[in-house]
């Protein structure tokens, strides 16, 4: 187990998050960090995602990148998780014509499933290719087959169930939230409790306190494509 | 105001040409588009009950495919029609004449054609009313959806006006400059996602004005050429402006086409290897087939018959090109995972291809109809100021 001021990292973000939590939501800021040379490149975050938000096929909320860095015989891979960098000036929500997703006060960049029109306006904008379109395809290839493929998955904290392509969230754009809906019932992000290398943070950035806040200010972090003016809330550590 | 007869078809000649039909004396151009039409319908319905994941061969790496490349052309095709309609009123008002109310009755069926495909492209089509519930004024799309309504609006009028006789100068012009306003904002949906370099331009908006001009040149060529032949009208006199509005819409196209992919190729950002990636298929098809030989073609004959093929030609060719704007956005992959391929390639499915058919199809259909019940008879008109 990875330790800070001799505890384990996933005590002292969950005793974060229970601080965090007794806030007011416009008060908390939600960040993530990902630290790349405790990342395996083992997928468990990707597959736990899965698991917890019952993605359908082709959707990935938090993919690894698999990089080969350098030239033989000095080579070595580098892993690069990519969840939504629930940016602070993202490109997805101003091209939304109905509003459908939009940035929460505690940082999330939400989507209301039963607002979007399923244009994939914000698939095309967004800078990190971090959005899906859920077009109603199933591991078993039948409607209803498995049940585990229609189940409520309780994203944001609501009940939609994938019964067909008339039941949202098929039809619309999916992304990552950061297991909102576990947050605020006091649990880590999936990803970050199936980390097998405990590469991932989370927490209240507006926490002094948070482990989060004190790991994001380190020097050896940088945020993706951070050229580009989006103000990412995932940070990383080389 | 008589609606029956003048707007639409008249009941009894409606019924005739719909009697016509039926006995097989409708023509083949009339079936084929019939055939067209159902083929198209019920792809469109296949679309809608089987949903996107059985039928349609977009995905996340390639979030829109031909039905918005479609929409695109068709939405096109109809500011095109305004376009000329407007100089054609402004320029040649004689020479024109003939042809008013046939054009801008396919500017507005092209702008219904339009919306077809875009109909089958959404996730949840059944949720368009949150345009007005829950409108978003940053985006594009919702400016694009407002600006489209009072476009709508103002070619309808501006049709009811030449049907009516009483053509109007101010509505021929509002509906001008909404039609600049509209498919400029269509451009500035793609030319303002920054995350997309094929996109990402200040020229865009005036790219799809450009286009626009050259295939609504096009489309209403090949009515003028159809309608000179039908009434035996002058050629020569007839033809003569829209030779001259397509030759000057070539030149557009090629200016814009030669900066757009110029300013590209110079570009150094995440992305911008696809302007060289394309490059052959820009300079041979983009330029060379688009924009080139229609030209030559046009300095080779100037008869009825030869401009509605290089019609023809000009609008099969566009619609490629449409297509690649469209998709080549997404030819480089923004996260690259797994087993994604370094370009992407994609193949539009059988159902996606018959939307397009549906669409051309309601055009044709509509247009060979209220042709047939005598509705772009020549009426005397007055100029309304």
């Amino acid at each position: 187990m990875d330790q800070f001021d001799d505890r384990d990292i996933l005590d002292i973000m969950h005793a974060d998050l229970q601080r965090a939590l007794k806030k007011p939501r416009k008060e908390r800021r939600w960040v993530m960090a990902i630290d790349l040379k405790k990342c395996i490149g083992c997928h468990a975050c990707t597959t736990g995602c899965m698991s917890e938000n019952l993605t359908p096929p082709d959707i990935h909320y938090r993919p690894v990148k698999e990089e080969e860095i350098g030239e033989f015989p000095n080579t070595a891979m580098r892993f690069l998780p990519r969840p939504c960098m629930q940016c602070d000036a993202p490109t997805c929500t101003p091209v939304c014509p109905v509003t459908a997703t939009y940035k929460r006060d505690d940082g999330i960049v939400a989507i209301d499933y039963q607002k979007c029109i399923g244009c994939r306006y914000c698939l095309v904008a967004c800078a990190y290719g971090a959005r899906s379109a859920d077009v109603g395809r199933y591991y078993t290839g039948e409607f209803h087959n498995q049940t585990y493929e229609v189940e409520d998955s309780g994203e944001y904290g609501k009940s939609f169930k994938r019964k067909s392509h008339w039941h949202s969230p098929v039809g619309n754009a999916r992304k990552c939230h950061f297991c909102i809906h576990r947050v605020e019932k006091g649990e880590l992000t999936r990803c970050t409790t199936t980390c097998l290398g405990s590469a991932t943070y989370f927490g209240d950035a507006n926490d002094p306190q948070a482990l989060i806040t004190r790991v994001i200010s380190r020097l050896n972090v940088f945020r993706y494509k951070e050229e580009l003016g989006t103000r990412p809330l995932v940070y990383y550590l080389t | 105001m008589d609606v029956f007869g003048v707007i639409l078809p008249d009941r009894n000649r409606l019924a005739a040409t719909l009697a016509a039909a039926a006995r097989g004396k409708g023509g083949v151009p009339l079936y084929l588009s019939l055939l067209g039409l159902a083929a198209g319908l019920y792809a469109i319905a296949a679309i809608f009950i089987q949903g996107h994941a059985h039928t349609i061969n977009t995905s996340n790496l390639v979030p829109w495919g031909l039905q918005i490349s479609t929409y695109v052309y068709f939405a096109l095709l109809s500011t095109g029609c305004t376009f000329v309609n407007f100089f054609g009123h402004v320029f040649f008002e004689k020479q024109y004449k003939p042809f008013a109310s046939r054009i801008i009755f396919v500017g507005i069926v092209t702008a219904i054609a339009a919306f077809f495909s875009l109909a089958t492209e959404m996730g949840r089509v059944d949720r368009m009313y949150n345009f007005l519930l829950s409108p978003n004024p940053r985006s594009p799309m919702f400016w694009m959806g407002v600006w489209y309504t009072c476009y709508l609006i103002a070619i309808c009028v501006e049709y009811v006006n030449i049907q009516t006789s009483r053509h109007s100068s101010r509505v021929m012009w509002g509906a001008f400059f909404i039609a600049i306003f509209t498919h400029s904002t269509l451009g500035s949906l793609l030319g303002s996602v920054s995350s997309r370099v094929y996109y990402y331009s200040a020229l865009m908006p005036i790219y799809f004005l450009f286009i626009a001009f050259l295939t609504g040149c096009a489309l209403t060529t090949i009515i003028a050429g159809l309608t000179v032949k039908q009434q035996k009208l002058d050629a020569a006199f007839h033809l003569h402006p829209f030779v001259t509005m397509l030759r000057v819409g070539l030149g557009l196209a090629l200016l814009i086409t030669f900066w757009r992919t110029m300013i590209g190729l110079s570009a150094h950002l995440e992305g911008s290897e696809v302007f060289s990636l394309t490059l052959i298929n820009s300079v041979l098809f983009g330029i060379v087939v688009v924009i080139v030989i229609p030209y030559l073609l046009l300095r080779m004959g100037s008869g009825a018959n030869w401009l509605i093929f290089v019609g023809l030609f000009i609008m099969g060719t566009q619609l490629k090109a449409r297509n690649d704007l469209v998709t080549g956005a997404f030819k480089i992959p923004l996260f690259r995972v797994y087993d994604m391929p370094e370009v992407v390639h994609y193949t539009p499915s059988a159902y996606e291809y018959l939307v397009v058919v549906a669409s051309a199809s309601l055009v044709t259909v509509l247009y060979i109809i209220f042709e047939r019940s005598g509705v772009f008879e020549t009426r005397d008109s007055k100029e309304v100021r």
